[in-house]
């Protein structure tokens, strides 16, 4: 009897472990877990481009402050800058200049846009920020951090950037 | 490669012992700290958008810049991460410090260094850590020394906290209320040696400018003058002792008032708040970056 028991133990101690890895019984892979191999395989691409504007070249055209605001440079990383505009101490937005030579396609979605800033194609992204795209590769974005700063805000703040300068940089 | 910068999120703790000594600073710094944790509602609470495609794409975005070795995410990582385990060192030293004065195993003072001079030169590699790290992420922000202060000064949320967290913990609490002073003071008598055996300073001195540790300890000296006034406004702004924020600790940490010192030694040990804190800071960063390229 016993000896029966031992002879199909094996088998079903093996099947068992068929099943069991067959059914998959693990968490479900990660929503990154795609990019998450992409850009840490061999020779994945770079971030941000090799020929990216320095961040420090963007500095000079975003605005100062006044009337109650601060604006604070928060960021400035190759291809990218950012400064925080403040109300009263409070975090109320925050305007960045992008070079979009570092992610491709983020420039295509100005093509089909037909609405302007001061002369420069400008979309919406998501439910609080406004961008507009300056010659063709120099993105300026305003995003609301508070319910305070309306897009009628953004809109006005993305033309305190000096966007004619902005359009003249030759990297 | 270190481990993904979306797990490192999403596995924060939402209790424990860090999370419970960081909100009894809440009376600092009010309002301030929430302890947001997980990668996607750090996505959500920094850009205020819910619109799932966008959400992964800047997920993706930030992932990729952190990926990037290059661009300093993993480096600024590895500064907070290795800060908060050779304190730990620190503190093992210290109570062994301790005990030793305090019972018959006096001979172990003369083994290990006195804890006043240890804690000052741990105060002041964690000012270089948040330096270094603050450059790793944000650059060197704006055109001048100006801008880059006022960059600097404008810490908000969690980075307010950890350098709350700094002053209470890993000044007021060891070194007492004139820790900047005393700080400055033996960091100004303590040679390169004294440095190059501390365990603090051999973990992060590869990134601290300087050729070598003579040039490196004046780095150090230099960054921690420049802190000490926004130190010294900060425990006098918000009328800080030891004694209120030990107070505060009771219910966190088992300790007794009489045995304030080993206090010190407890939270050098046990509570992380450079990576924890870190880890958020570095998140709010990248996702603030990812969103604005994208």
């Amino acid at each position: 009897m016993f000896n029966h028991w031992r002879r199909i133990f094996a088998p079903m101690l093996l099947c068992l472990v068929l099943f069991l890895t067959g059914c998959n019984l693990g968490p479900p892979p990660s929503r990154y877990a795609e990019v998450q191999k992409e850009t840490t395989q061999r020779n994945a691409a770079p971030a941000v481009a090799k020929d990216a504007t320095q961040g420090g070249q963007f500095n000079k055209f975003f605005p100062k402050g006044g009337a109650g605001y601060q604006v604070v440079a928060a960021q400035e990383k190759k291809g990218f800058a950012e400064y925080k505009v403040n109300k009263d101490g409070k975090n109320v937005a925050t305007i960045a200049i992008t070079d979009t030579t570092s992610i491709p396609g983020s420039a295509d979605k100005f093509k089909a846009s037909e609405a302007k800033i001061a002369g420069f194609p400008t979309v919406e992204k998501g439910a609080n920020s406004t961008e507009v795209l300056v010659s063709d590769r120099y993105k300026v974005t305003v995003s609301s951090k508070d319910p305070s700063f309306t897009q009628a805000d953004r809109k006005a703040w993305i033309q305190k950037v000096n966007l004619t300068g902005l359009s003249s940089l030759k990297s | 490669m270190s481990k993904p910068i979306f797990e490192l999120v999403d596995e924060l703790p939402t209790g424990g012992l860090t999370v419970s000594a960081l909100r009894s600073l809440d009376f600092v710094v009010p309002g301030e700290w929430n302890n947001l944790v997980g990668f996607d509602n750090t996505i959500r609470a920094v850009t205020g958008e819910t619109d799932e495609a966008l959400i992964q794409q800047i997920g993706e975005r930030a992932i990729t810049l952190f990926n990037d070795k290059s661009q300093g995410y993993q480096r600024a990582l590895w500064l907070y991460e290795t800060i908060d385990s050779t304190s730990g060192l620190l503190g093992t030293a210290a109570l062994a410090n301790k005990i030793g004065q305090d019972s018959f195993l006096g001979f172990l003072t003369h083994l290990t260094p006195k804890p006043e001079k240890l804690q000052s030169i741990d105060l002041s590699m964690k000012v270089v850590t948040e330096l270094l790290a603050f450059c790793q992420i944000n650059g060197i922000p704006g055109d001048s020394i100006g801008d880059f202060l006022a960059s600097l000064a404008d810490y908000g949320g969690e980075s307010l906290m950890r350098m709350a967290a700094l002053v209470c913990f890993d000044g007021l609490i060891p070194l007492g209320p004139d820790f900047a002073e005393k700080g400055l003071s033996f960091l100004r008598g303590s040679s390169p040696s004294d440095l190059e055996s501390n365990a603090s300073y051999k973990g992060i001195q590869e990134l601290i400018p300087g050729s070598n540790s003579g040039e490196k300890l004046g780095f150090v000296t230099q960054s921690f003058d420049s802190v000490k006034g926004w130190m010294n406004g900060f425990v006098g702004s918000k009328g800080l002792t030891p004694q209120s924020v030990a107070n505060n600790l009771q219910g966190v940490i088992e300790f007794s008032q009489d045995k304030f010192d080993y206090l010190a030694a407890l939270l050098d040990m046990s509570v992380k708040y450079y990576r924890h804190t870190g880890i958020q800071t570095l998140a709010r960063r990248l996702i603030e970056r990812a969103y604005a390229e994208i």
